[in-house]
């Protein structure tokens, strides 16, 4: 491997590195703590740690009702179905907005916008008795549905966004090829979409992931606590709280959104550029 | 598309029905086999969390016939979800209530009285505990725990500065300044006197007792005067201006950290306002023992210096629960039994019930054991119970701490601050 | 191509249309009905026409949230844009290590609202925290930058642009998305790297920079979790972080004025709307899209 030493690439890789530890004092900090006492975590600020310990990690893992294992579970379910509910139903309407032309299109591209710019507190009573007309209260339900339904917006319109980066002369090619509408949506614009799919995908993960309000609301059996409701279960403002295990907590969260997002990365690389459709 | 149309406008229908009648899924699932459930729902960390759970058990021992499931969260979480659910009729049937909420929730009807509630028992409580949950007549939250507003103290910054820990039966405000400022003097920029008074409402309405008035009247107003607050934010500024509190944003950075990131909790300050029950909390996390002083006085007479026994905590039923029978039932284990009692000891402040009290008060941890004793001494000190806030009261904390911000940081004189603040008190009632 | 395909149309529309009547319009509409009315949550609401309308006008709290809004929106948007898009560029242009350093610079938008981001930041911008040793080590004596409120919203733009992650992996997918043929094509005719950038690059991602830019305004519109976590919920300090949808949760479910709440939501709306109208108008002077 030849080392590149141009003053130019080490000045980018300074530069890099310096905003990458101003980025991660933050973090490292979380971590440091959640090896530390609970009650020194505060008094002796700073990064410097004499010994470090395990002891929030167990405590933690097991501090609530049930043990933190379970949280993870209920996590996954709702962000496995989240995603899969994304990709499917958000790309299709995102098909449909950016290819096709029907009546009503500019309207309804409209309204679409306009469901996202309500603020949630506003809609969660209402959409809250919705829920409990269905019998749906303490499901995971309310929160994996309206993925299916393509209610998150921004998916779609990121989707758009993307498929009209895509040459048309691709989808007209395929016409020519014998494709139908459905056709060139599945063999010709999914594959090329892959980086906003990748996107969708890792974005959905974290979001769902860390999603509070909602699995806050509508989960109120701690059986279907989803890791952030248990997160803030460690916590109480007004009196003594663990701060150890909601780090120690806290950083075990971290891992599969870092995974997925690391896993999610390789086929952000892999659009038209690299597949070498000239 | 018609069907669709057909579909969405059932949809739309319901939801707004829905909203306007208060309709929605009732509270507890119905019984079978004279098998109760019952929804219970509480703030607090995990420490609270798993004591509250050895509760429910040894319950549903005694009881084999209720089921209790518990729902639990941080605090702010908890009054979103509670708001949620009771809009949607779908509120827990054991409610843990807080004196900011509890007329919100009761005086619209959302809240049983505990007195029509057959199985409760209250006649170990003291009239004075009682009275904290009491309004309209009615009984709607049952203390859950005894508490104090107090100044907590930390010796060991005490011991740095020199200072000797001062007699709190006989200070004024006027010791209290000059003591705080002789410790911040002494520490000699490692640390300061005081908190600031003014960090929540408690504070302002001490005062206000102390000077024959009092923050809220029994019939739900303001019952402090714009010249008596104006006082106490002339007192906030000697504070500050003899530096026995820290710099303006320090203050203002403890009002809304959580409690462990304070300049009690980090042994900044030797002192600070509190309540009794947070004695505990505030020790384990600055690693001294701390210390409970009572609230300095006009006078210097710890028997007129306003202080009332508040509820902590209160226990409430849903009044649109399907359950109330086995929700009072369990509301009773919860205040009366020893069982519970010997559980929970002093978790939700000292208990209210007074052989319940006597029970535990050997077994607790030393901290808990110091403000239950705290508790205890003042009992012959105290004045008037203090009325619950009115509907829309809640908010006073939030307000106060944004007045005492602006008089801290110079923006507002103690005159103007004193009035707007009024004004805006007033704004918020209905 | 220009063929109708209504009926294929709304096939592919099928599950969002499903969403949006069963799910998404019923507690829209509901809300919309409520802002006319007195609702408390727990009791029925009361039909009071415009008043809660007619309220905002006076309503100072109301006024001061709007200014802090619009000032947050206006700074923190173009900040963190510039630096994703920045970034994203640097990283598309196969540094060594781009997958390390992408990882790096995404992994605090991974914490997303999560409690811990309330003591973190404290830990950099508190009385005690990072930035205060850092100033010390250099002689300057620092502020308290959370509880000041000269400062406290600056504070918060800056844990805004500290998540420049999510815009920056779409710059990311975005420049992957553009076919290397034109590059060559450039590349033939000897065009500059800096040529290249602003006749290839800048043009053919504009779709996405709009992309970033509408749903970003949005976003800063409905900014909330923040500001709730690190002030503790209180807009604090004096209301200097007070966002307009803090103010509104405040009033909806603090001071249970369900009816206010909901007004505000809506002129909220509007509000969002006409920007993200005016920047749909503004987009055909400057988006690409590709025919």
């Amino acid at each position: 491997m030849r080392i590149d030493l141009r003053p130019r690439t080490v000045l980018i890789h300074l530069a890099l590195i310096a905003t990458a530890l101003v980025m991660l004092y933050p973090l490292i900090w979380m971590v440091v703590s959640s090896l530390r006492p609970g009650n020194e975590i505060f008094r002796e600020p700073g990064l410097l740690v004499k010994d470090l310990r395990i002891e929030n990690y167990k405590a933690g893992w097991n501090a609530l009702t049930e043990p933190f294992t379970r949280y993870l579970l209920n996590s996954a379910v709702v962000v496995l179905g989240s995603i899969l509910g994304n990709l499917v139903s958000c790309s299709m309407a995102a098909y449909a907005f950016a290819r096709l032309e029907f009546a009503g299109k500019k309207m309804w591209f409209a309204i679409m916008l306009l469901s996202i710019m309500l603020p949630i507190h506003v809609v969660i009573v209402p959409q809250y008795i919705l829920f409990s007309h269905a019998g749906w209260i303490n499901t995971f339900l309310p929160l994996i549905v309206p993925k299916l339904l393509a209610t998150d917006a921004f998916f779609v319109f990121l989707m758009v966004q993307f498929i009209r980066g895509i040459p048309r002369e691709l989808d007209e090619a395929a016409t020519i090829d014998g494709c139908g509408r459905a056709g060139i949506f599945l063999r010709v614009i999914l594959p090329l979409m892959v980086p906003a799919l990748a996107t969708t995908t890792i974005f959905t993960f974290i979001w769902t992931w860390n999603d509070f309000f909602g699995q806050l609301i509508y989960l109120t059996d701690p059986h279907m606590y989803t890791v952030p409701v248990a997160l803030r279960s460690f916590v109480d403002a007004t009196s003594s709280s663990s701060w150890g295990s909601m780090f120690a907590m806290s950083v075990v969260s971290l891992v599969p959104v870092f995974l997925a997002f690391l896993l999610g990365q390789r086929f952000l690389v892999k659009g038209i550029a690299t597949t070498g459709i000239k | 598309m018609t069907r669709l149309k057909a579909l969405a406008a059932a949809a739309i229908i319901s939801t707004l029905l829905a909203v306007s009648a208060c309709g929605g899924d009732s509270g507890g699932p119905a019984a079978k086999d004279g098998e109760v459930t019952l929804r219970f729902s509480w703030w607090g960390s995990d420490a609270r969390t798993k004591l509250t759970q050895s509760a429910i058990e040894a319950f549903q021992k005694e009881h084999p016939n209720i089921k209790i499931k518990g729902e639990y969260g941080e605090w702010a979480g908890y009054w979103d979800k509670l708001a949620t659910t009771v809009a949607a009729n779908d509120a827990p049937d054991v409610i843990q209530m807080d004196e900011k909420y509890l007329r919100e929730y009761a005086d619209r009807g959302a809240l049983l009285d505990l007195k029509k509630a057959g199985d409760l028992k209250t006649d170990k409580f003291e009239q004075d505990t009682l009275g904290a949950g009491e309004f309209d007549g009615g009984l709607y939250g049952l203390n859950a725990g005894i508490n104090s507003f107090a100044v907590l103290a930390n010796p060991a910054v005490f011991k740095a500065a020199g200072v000797a820990l001062p007699n709190d039966t006989t200070w004024t405000w006027d010791d209290y300044n000059r003591i705080a400022a002789e410790l911040t003097a002494k520490l000699s920029g490692k640390g300061w006197g005081t908190g600031v008074i003014g960090a929540n409402e408690a504070g302002l309405n001490l005062w206000a007792r102390q000077n024959g008035e009092s923050l809220w009247t029994p019939d739900g107003k303001v019952g402090v005067s714009a010249g008596q607050v104006t006082k106490f934010y002339e007192y906030v500024l000697k504070l500050r201006d003899s530096k026995a509190i820290p710099a303006a944003e320090t203050v203002a950075q403890d009002m809304t950290a959580s409690l462990d990131q304070t300049s009690l909790a980090t042994g900044k300050v030797a002192m600070s306002f509190g309540w009794s029950n947070q004695l505990n909390a505030f020790s384990k996390a600055s690693g001294q023992e701390l210390k409970l002083l009572r609230i300095p006085s006009t006078t210097g007479q710890a028997t007129k210096n306003g202080s009332y026994y508040k509820g902590s905590m209160f226990w409430s039923i849903s009044a649109r629960s399907k359950q109330q029978q086995a929700a009072a039932q369990f509301v009773d284990f919860l205040a009366n039994n020893p069982a519970s009692g010997n559980i929970l000891l002093a978790e939700r402040g000292v208990p209210a019930n007074t052989e319940i009290r006597a029970a535990v008060t050997p077994k607790l941890q030393p901290a808990d054991a110091a403000s239950a004793k705290f508790i205890q001494d003042i009992g012959k000190e105290l004045g008037e119970p203090s009325p619950a806030p009115p509907v829309g009261g809640g908010q006073v904390e939030k307000i106060i701490q944004r007045y005492t911000t602006e008089v801290l940081f110079g923006r507002l004189a103690p005159d103007k601050a004193a009035q707007q603040f009024l004004d805006e008190v007033n704004g918020e009632l209905k | 191509m220009r063929r109708r395909d209504n009926l294929t149309a709304y096939l592919f529309l099928s599950p969002w249309l499903l969403g949006l009547f069963l799910i998404t319009i019923g507690p829209m509409i509901a809300s919309l009905y409520l802002a006319f009315t007195d609702y408390n949550l727990i009791q029925a609401p009361e039909w009071v026409g415009l008043e809660n309308f007619t309220r905002m006008l006076s309503d100072e709290r109301l006024h001061n949230s709007l200014r802090v809004t619009f000032t947050y929106v206006f700074v923190s948007v173009p900040l963190q844009l510039a630096i994703a898009l920045l970034l994203a560029v640097v990283l598309d242009r196969g540094v060594r290590g781009m997958a390390f350093y992408r990882s790096v610079f995404y992994l605090p938008s991974l914490l997303g609202s999560s409690v811990a981001i309330a003591i973190l930041w404290r830990q950099v911008f508190g009385t005690e925290g990072l930035l205060n040793q850092v100033l010390a080590l250099v002689g300057v004596e620092g502020k308290g930058w959370i509880s000041d409120p000269s400062t406290a919203l600056g504070t918060l733009v800056v844990l805004n642009v500290w998540t420049f992650g999510s815009p920056m992996v779409i710059f990311l997918a975005g420049l992957r998305q553009i076919p290397t043929m034109y590059y060559e094509a450039a590349a033939v005719d000897g065009a500059s790297a800096l040529r290249r950038f602003f006749g290839i690059t800048l043009p053919l991602l504009t779709p996405i920079i709009f992309f970033n830019l509408v749903l970003q305004i949005i976003h800063a519109f409905q900014s909330f979790t923040q500001a709730f976590v690190v002030s503790g919920g209180s807009g604090g300090p004096s209301d200097s972080t007070m966002f307009f949808t803090l103010y509104l949760y405040d009033r909806g479910f603090g001071n249970f004025d369900m009816g206010y709440a909901s007004a505000m939501a809506w002129f909220l709306l509007v509000v969002i709307a006409i920007f993200t109208g005016v920047n749909f108008l503004v987009s055909k002077y400057w988006v690409f899209y590709e025919n």
